[in-house]
């Protein structure tokens, strides 16, 4: 036993030492994971802010058509970089037809044409615009708030004409106090809610992804290279060899899953421009369980993905069937977030990937649910087992050591 | 018969892959402290044969055992093995390479260590031990994975085709290493397809063709039962049946396989047909 235990070790730590030696896998597996997050929450915030302010500053060429201009109309443009074109017309037809206009709107001669209809008390309007152009769906914006702003100053108007009070008219049901203040949930338990929707899918993809590189090279890539020959010939079994191998990339890809994770939450508690998250109320059963969850994905998981890689007859074959194979996991992961958790079918947490998902998600709520974790837990060492059962059987296949690359 | 000094013996051993017979009725058996050659042209069998007694593959019929007839896959810490591909970890070094072996032979780093540079200094490695394989000549892997099947102290040295691809002076250092431990009473089995190394390391060769052994003896009494001149007459009246194919190029495939083949596989012109090419070319 203790000879068995000192085998696997030393495989898991030859596996571990010689992937960290390749700059590469650093990249991969240290650096990108832990500079994903928060280099997305400093870069993306700044590029919103520099194309909004590009957009601002954008100069677009709108023309308003009208049989009645309304009084200080043009006033309500604010910003300078709005050119106006006035022509005073009558109206035969729809105005949403672009009519003779469509060319112009084609051509960029104009960015939008705001046509104004007034009859019988109602302004009628429409905006011809080109929806696949910046420029015109900027226009048309700008056109809208005038507009937003043109109708509230008419409703006003009128109401006051009629002798009404404007504010209590327009605003007859209104919320009392601090809404936030009205929400019984603690401010721990809404950020479990929130790490809850994207925490798994993060866990379930990454865990899957970052085992894609080492499995294979552990594997298809050790046969190419024609070490395993070497090693089939040691006095260790082949679940020796698989277990050792099993431990090196779950250890690898463990650490690139927590880099993340803490990228993440770093990112999310120091550089969100907004406090709408905070950490998450969790009882110390719901941590274990999350823990447990997640290495009973991760031996699921490797152990699926050395046995695919290892019954691949090359690197590359390998390659083209686990690449493809990460859908398995998206899929459910984006299907599961949509599940409501609220009276949920207990079959649920039976399906395979759906219930490590799921159980992440009740547990990031801190809902410690026992007939739930006990099909939780109970199918997924099923699958785990099953998977390793048959990363075994190709562990054991007398042609892995040959290849047809 | 089993002579007393008997240390590997294989019994009628046959391997089959799939329908495919690499391997039928083979038997012989090796004493302690010979040195065996076998030989054969490519796809013969002597990988498999070798892959057999290093308990890689499993015989489909018949035994390979080690010393009290225990089945040589459970000695497999009695065995030094040296694939035809060396099998080095080239983001390791030369020591951590043969280190990682000898750690899963169970062997402590330090006695590793003390065979390893008495074996280096012989193959002139000392040196090179510290350096990372990456950068490692064909001499120098095969040098390496040498000493790496030497650090644990081996009853059996298999040694698959380990002057293959070796400049000269490579080679002779490898043979050279064979003789030394013959000398220490050490037991080697050497496939290769060159008669003449055989010829100069062995003291006795196994002829193996188209996976069955066609002669057993020493290279003087090859010569002498086949009534030839030299050993190289003697290897080509011994195996005038046409080679076949390797194993792996003639494994059977699956009917997807073949059907995928039929759809994509290139045209080749049938027997008799003109292959046509552009006058231009």
């Amino acid at each position: 036993m203790n000879k068995s235990i000192h085998r696997v070790k030393t495989i898991a730590k030859k596996e571990v030492v010689e992937f960290v030696r390749d700059w590469r896998t650093i990249v991969a597996i240290i650096i990108i994971p832990i500079l994903m997050f928060p280099v997305l929450f400093i870069v993306f915030p700044i590029l919103l802010e520099s194309e909004a302010a590009e957009l601002d500053a954008k100069n677009v060429m709108i023309e308003i058509q009208y049989n009645e201009y309304p009084e200080d109309f043009s006033a309500l443009f604010n910003q300078s970089s709005t050119t106006i074109a006035l022509v005073n017309t009558t109206f035969n037809q729809s105005l949403s037809e672009p009519m003779a206009d469509f060319d112009r709107i084609r051509n960029m001669e104009l960015d939008a044409i705001l046509r104004l209809n007034y009859t019988d008390d109602i302004w009628f309007y429409s905006i011809i615009h080109l929806s696949t152009s910046e420029s015109s769906n900027e226009a048309k914006a700008r056109i809208i708030d005038v507009l937003a702003q043109f109708e509230a100053n008419i409703t006003s108007q009128r109401i006051s004409d009629g002798g009404l009070d404007v504010d209590s008219t327009l605003d007859p049901l209104r919320w009392d106090g601090d809404v936030s203040k009205s929400d019984v949930a603690t401010e721990g338990e809404q950020a479990g809610l929130i790490l809850s929707l994207f925490i798994p899918l993060v866990l379930a993809i990454w865990t899957f992804s970052s085992a894609i590189q080492p499995s294979i090279d552990m594997t298809a890539g050790e046969r190419e290279r024609g070490t395993l020959e070497a090693l089939l010939g040691l006095p260790c079994t082949r679940n020796e060899l698989l277990m050792g191998k099993w431990l090196g990339v779950a250890t690898i890809t463990s650490v690139g899953v927590l880099l993340q994770i803490v990228g993440l939450l770093f990112a999310i508690g120091y550089l969100a421009t907004s406090d709408f998250i905070g950490i998450p109320d969790l009882s110390l059963a719901a941590v274990v369980l999350i823990v447990l969850s997640i290495m009973l994905f991760a031996i699921m998981v490797v152990a699926l993905e050395l046995a695919l890689a290892m019954r691949s007859h090359s690197v590359k074959e390998a390659g083209s069937i686990l690449g493809p194979a990460i859908i398995l996991i998206i899929f459910p992961a984006l299907f599961t977030q949509v599940i409501n958790l609220d009276g949920i079918e207990s079959f649920w947490f039976g399906i395979p990937v759906i219930n490590i998902l799921l159980a992440l998600r009740e547990l990031l709520l801190d809902r410690v649910i026992v007939e739930h974790i006990l099909i939780w837990m109970v199918s997924s060492v099923i699958y785990a087992t099953l998977a390793a059962y048959y990363a075994a059987k190709q562990f054991k296949r007398e042609d892995i050591v040959t290849t047809l690359s | 018969m089993t002579n007393s000094n008997t240390l590997l013996k294989v019994s009628n051993v046959r391997k089959n892959f799939a329908e495919v017979v690499a391997l039928d009725g083979v038997s012989f058996e090796i004493t302690s402290g010979e040195v065996v050659g076998l030989v054969g042209s490519n796809g013969a069998g002597k990988t498999t044969l070798l892959r057999l007694m290093s308990g890689v593959y499993r015989p489909t019929s018949g035994t390979v055992t080690l010393g009290d007839d225990t089945p040589v896959h459970l000695m497999r810490d009695s065995l030094g093995v040296v694939p035809e591909s060396t099998g080095l970890y080239s983001r390791l070094t030369a020591w951590e390479n043969i280190r990682y072996h000898s750690r899963l032979y169970g062997v402590s780093d330090n006695l590793a260590w003390k065979r390893t540079v008495k074996f280096a200094q012989s193959l002139d490695m000392e040196e090179n031990l510290s350096r990372y394989t990456k950068g490692f000549s064909r001499g120098m892997r095969q040098k390496t994975a040498l000493l790496r099947a030497l650090a644990h102290g081996p009853r059996v040295l298999l040694l698959d085709e380990p002057t293959a691809g070796l400049d000269i002076t490579s080679a002779r250092t490898v043979r050279s290493l064979v003789n030394q431990i013959k000398q220490e009473g050490g037991t080697v089995v050497y496939s290769t397809h060159q008669l003449f190394e055989a010829q100069q390391v062995c003291d006795r060769i196994i002829i193996i063709h188209n996976g069955v052994v066609k002669a057993n003896g020493s290279p003087e009494n090859l010569i002498a039962t086949t009534g030839c001149e030299t050993l190289e007459e003697a290897y080509v009246a011994l195996t005038q049946e046409k080679a076949r194919m390797r194993f792996e190029d003639n494994k059977p495939e699956s009917g997807v396989t073949k059907l995928w083949h039929k759809l994509f596989r290139p045209k080749t012109p049938e027997s008799g047909e003109t292959l046509v090419v552009n006058s231009d070319e």
